[in-house]
């Protein structure tokens, strides 16, 4: 009897130590909640707006400085249409891939990678080339990256079973049977990368509209993942949890409800090879993606005008008529131009058009799910035993995604205070709850719980914390849950309206991933170009 | 309930003697935790440290629980000795495995001895103490007391252990304080007990002899500390700080003076010249008459020092990430006779700067020649500096003809790292000369001269005067044996792979084990 509760003073240690320094610590992080320009977006929604004086005549307009608005605004201005004004209800262009700095780093807000692109997306390349992140090729042909671009090492690791490992793919403490359910999996995945379908084309490729329609594969569109990896026998909680972060990283969807035709494309689509790097490897920045939103704004021509909630779209006679409403100046203004694209979201497009029924449509089939993006200004930390600090640091069973080191790129010996971008999708109930509540939860409490996260791999997170900004995505991206990506929804929602409105949306693509952005986004700018 | 009248006197006496359970309780407890945590200090796996020295300790407990049934006379007495005893070796035991871990060939022996004893001490005491009060308490008050107080004396340390002692006093002071506190029980219960206890007066004063003791060793904690370190390194330790960047230690023996940087020697005055001769001349003659010289790394000055003795240097650059090191080298009249000066001479401006981060604001300087001496790339961080990516932004500040070399770690312990830099400087467009010698206080080393054509031949002469190298040196030192070289396929170390660190912990790691 005495052995025994010896031994549990001694391994109590660990545990009441923790809590006893919590007690202690009531210290307040500085920090705000950004928020991405909620209350100005939902006026389109709650505010009836009147008609502006006048109608300033343009040749083109595009509403939205997401990827897919600016990737059209750079082709507009190569295809020699300049007279181009683009709208965005924030400060900054960038949606998804907006970022921010202090002293110390960039960091992203958002997106904050990208894979190795494929190999036949020729647009996609000649722009990374153009914006020096692909600086030649060699003499296979193949891409030579910017060695500052691509991910340093040590690039991945997971905290698991009470250690880091190297990779995220869970190793260890793992027993044999359940390694090889991993190792089935990602059989099924190579097979399904190299799989082409009836057609020729490719079983998963990127744009999802350039994969193969053969009944066979599309029929993965009516399964969730879970159910798939079901038949499969895949059901260890390891391989559950893997798949599962892997569909919450990339599309904010768990994996018992999002598509099996998306959940693999994850892992199948990528086919990318360069001189210097593979389809697993992937570009980073400091401020994320970030980084490319600020290439395609250097790169495209167009008239940018942020601050600038776009309140109403309306086809008139010969020429569409986009009125806006500038935040700075607290004024309506009106836009009159030949040809419009909305590179914005499917629900604010239909608001944007008044067009109810394609509103519940919208509302019927596209789920958004929130995030939070919080960055956290930390000093020196402790570390738990295993992989070194790396660049994406995820935690085993945690809600979270983890967080990516944003000065991982740096390349000086020391760094006595990092920016850590720590990721949440907020996957937990229906994306409408749990809207509501992330936006009823104050700075402090989400501080606190973003902490409490951390403190499992970073003990005395709470006390090396100097400041913690936190980012509200309302609307990150869209679901993609059985239906969407081989159903008629996207097809219908995203045809031209007469005499000339065009929709370019991750949210018509499918998936929400930066190749998609850029080709909706070129694809909105063929048809303008076709129609002037 | 048997419930009899107990008198005042013995019921002062049963609680005394339980706070004394408690204390020996808190105390036995501490010392198991700081031989702990020393272990794992010292020895590293914290998770294995901390199983073994609890199992040790427990077992050791119950050894002493069997040797209380030897003790059968003046119970009270042995009691106190006991806890002087307790008092003694785990309130040293800090000290002493701090002091014995740089002397002993096995460190473990002596740690769980020093556990064993201590919980051997401990284990005797408690059923002991259930004999001395069998007769004054009820049996079933007296279990539940002793225990009770044992098992809050537990608690108690294993809360103040690691929120306050281990921060605030350390582990030398904290198990002395608690050897103090040991041995003050044992003197006030022979004071108390005074008439009760055999030999009082010898027990009294050994106590107080070794409380003296203990407070001596508490003030002097500092010394004895400072004084493991001078036995860690063999030497004396003369110098020794830790600046954000590193921990610099210098030490001075009869024969020569070295320089450790985290526990690595950097080098040692009596073999020195071997290893910054090698570095230096064949790339400074490779380069011709150089006017301009980078040395990155190198906040010794002993390879500007090499350098300064050509007549056509006009300006050296040198640039190292801790300011401590330059300013050590270049007022420490001691190393400044090494490095004759060379830090203070006009010639030479000294930048404390990132590497990586200087050359990419220094782009537009040019330089003939450029020695690169960095530590070893033990690390991620450290590995940067091995990269394409660093080799090719070296390459922008290059003159036409330039050379570079760099110190590449032991070809004969790391043969893979060593050709894998070769690789890498190759894959950015140099051409390579590899070569090694022998230093003494280091063993095989490695460097490679990178150079922008392929041209090189060993000079005739090195027109310098030099203890060390010459042509015949030279042209030796560029054979490679078997047992030097990488013999597989290596990879390009590159920011996105490391590969260089990987084999370089692979490498040492085994060397070191052996």
């Amino acid at each position: 009897m005495q052995r025994r509760d010896f031994l549990k003073i001694s391994a109590g240690l660990a545990g009441i130590t923790p809590l006893l320094q919590a007690c202690r610590q009531e210290r307040v992080i500085p920090g705000s909640i950004i928020g991405a320009s909620a209350k100005t977006g939902h006026l389109l929604r709650d505010h009836a707006f009147s008609e502006p004086e006048s109608w300033e005549p343009h040749q083109v307009v595009i509403v939205g400085g997401g990827i897919s608005g600016l990737a059209a605004a750079r082709q507009l201005g190569k295809a020699g249409i300049n007279d181009v004004v683009l709208l965005d209800l924030e400060a900054k262009t960038g949606g998804n891939a907006a970022c921010g700095g202090n002293n110390i780093s960039g960091y992203p807000w958002g997106a904050h990678y990208i894979p190795i692109p494929n190999n036949n997306l020729t647009e996609y390349l000649a722009f990374l080339q153009e914006a020096g992140v692909i600086t030649g090729y060699d003499a296979a042909g193949l891409p030579v990256y910017n060695e500052y671009h691509l991910c340093s090492d040590p690039e991945e690791r997971l905290y698991i079973n009470g250690q880091w490992q190297d990779g995220l793919v869970p190793r260890f403490g793992l027993s044999d049977p359940e390694r090889l359910q991993l190792k089935n999996f990602f059989r099924y995945m190579d097979a399904f990368r190299q799989q082409k379908g009836a057609d020729g084309k490719d079983a998963f490729a990127i744009p999802v509209d350039a994969s193969s329609k053969d009944a066979a594969l599309t029929a993965l569109d009516q399964v969730t993942m879970k159910a798939w990896m079901d038949d499969r026998e895949l059901t260890c909680s390891y391989i559950r949890w893997y798949v599962d972060y892997c569909t919450r990283d990339d599309f904010g969807t768990a994996y018992d409800k999002i598509s099996a035709w998306a959940g693999i494309h994850y892992f199948a689509s990528r086919k990318g090879r360069g001189s210097n790097a593979s389809y697993h490897d992937v570009l980073t920045w400091e401020q994320g993606n970030g980084f490319l939103a600020g290439q395609l704004l250097q790169q495209c021509r167009a008239g940018v005008r942020t601050g600038a909630l776009a309140v109403g779209v309306r086809p008139a006679e010969k020429e569409i008529r986009i009125a806006y409403y500038d935040v700075q100046q607290k004024k309506l203004k009106g836009l009159a131009a030949q040809q419009c694209i909305l590179a914005v979201p499917q629900f604010v497009a239909a608001r944007l058009l008044k067009d109810e029924s394609r509103l519940q449509q919208v509302h019927q089939y596209l789920h958004y799910t929130p995030w939070l993006v919080a960055n956290l200004t930390v000093k020196q930390l402790e570390e738990r035993s295993g992989a070194p600090e790396s660049w994406d640091n995820v935690i085993y069973g945690s809600n979270s995604l983890g967080y990516v080191d944003a000065t991982h790129q740096q390349l000086q010996q020391r760094k006595d205070k990092r920016n850590l971008t720590y990721y949440l999708p907020l996957t937990q109930s229906d994306p409408d709850s749990a809207r509501k509540a992330a936006y009823a939860t104050d700075h402090a409490t989400w501080t606190k719980a973003i902490l409490a996260d951390l403190k499992r791999i970073h003990p005395d997170i709470a006390t090396k914390t100097e400041r913690v900004d936190i980012m509200l995505w309302g609307h990150a991206m869209a679901q993609p849950l059985p239906g969407i990506a081989h159903g008629d929804i996207r097809a219908s929602l995203g045809r031209s309206l007469a005499p000339g409105i065009h929709f370019a949306h991750t949210d018509l693509a499918g998936i929400s991933i930066f190749e998609e952005a850029f080709y909706q986004g070129l694809h909105a700018a063929a048809k303008v170009k076709a129609l002037l | 309930m048997d419930k009899q009248p107990v008198p005042k006197k013995e019921l002062t006496a049963q609680w005394i003697l339980l706070v004394a359970v408690f204390i020996i309780a808190t105390c036995g407890l501490i010392y198991e935790l700081v031989a702990g945590t020393l272990a794992s200090y010292l020895l590293g796996d914290s998770v294995t440290q901390f199983s073994i020295i609890i199992g040790v300790y427990l077992f050791a407990m119950g050894i002493g629980s069997y040797l209380s049934r030897f003790f059968n006379t003046d119970l009270l007495g042995w009691f106190i000795k006991i806890e002087l005893l307790v008092g003694m070796v785990g309130g040293f035991s800090a000290a002493i495995l701090f002091l014995v871990f740089p002397l002993a060939i096995s460190f473990q022996p002596i740690l769980y001895a020093l556990v064993g004893v201590t919980g051997i001490l401990v284990g005797i005491e408690i059923p002991l103490l259930l004999r001395i009060l069998k007769d004054k308490v009820a049996f079933k008050d007296l279990v539940s007391k002793v225990f009770t107080f044992d098992y809050i004396g537990a608690l108690l340390a294993s809360l103040i252990f690691p929120l306050l002692l281990v921060p605030y006093m350390g582990l030398i002071r904290t198990s002395l304080f608690f050897g103090i506190l040991n041995i003050c029980v044992g003197l006030y219960l022979t004071r108390y007990f005074y008439g009760e206890i055999r030999n009082v007066r010898q027990i009294r004063f050994s106590g107080i002899l070794l409380l003296l003791a203990q407070v001596l060793a508490f003030i002097l904690s500092e010394k004895i500390m400072s004084y493991s370190e001078t036995l860690a390194f063999n030497d004396k330790v003369v110098y020794s700080t830790s600046t954000p960047y590193q921990r610099i230690v210098i030490t001075k023996s009869k024969r020569d003076l070295r320089l450790y940087l985290n526990n690595n020697l950097q080098f040692s005055s009596v073999d020195e010249y071997r290893y910054h001769e090698a570095l230096v001349h064949p790339a400074m003659t490779a380069a011709g008459n150089p006017r301009h010289v980078l040395v990155l790394g190198g906040g010794d000055g002993l390879a500007v020092r090499e350098i300064l003795k050509y007549p056509s240097v006009e300006s050296v650059q040198l640039v190292d990430l801790d300011p401590a090191m330059t300013r050590l080298f270049s007022s420490q009249q001691i190393l400044q006779q090494i490095n004759k000066y060379s830090l203070k001479n006009s010639k030479v401006t000294v930048s404390n700067a990132d590497a990586f981060t200087w050359l990419k604001k220094h782009r537009q300087q040019r330089f003939d020649c450029v020695i690169v001496d960095f530590p070893d790339p033990s690390g991620f961080a450290i590995g940067k500096l091995y990269t394409t990516a660093f080799y090719r932004l070296l390459q922008t500040v290059l003159q036409p003809g330039a050379a570079v070399v760099i110190q590449c770690t032991s070809p004969y312990v790391a043969p893979r790292s060593f050709w894998s830099i070769n690789t890498t400087l190759m894959a950015c467009g140099f051409h390579t000369v590899p070569y090694h010698n022998y230093v003494p206080s280091f063993g095989e080393w490695g460097y490679i001269m990178a150079l922008d054509q392929d041209h090189y031949q060993v000079p005739d002469t090195f027109a310098i005067t030099a203890r060390y190298i010459s042509k015949p040196v030279m042209e030796q030192m560029l054979q490679f044996p078997e047992d030097m070289k990488a013999h597989t396929p290596l990879e390009v170390n590159k920011l996105n792979n490391q590969a260089l660190v990987h084999y370089f912990e692979e490498e040492w790691g085994k060397y070191l084990e052996q």
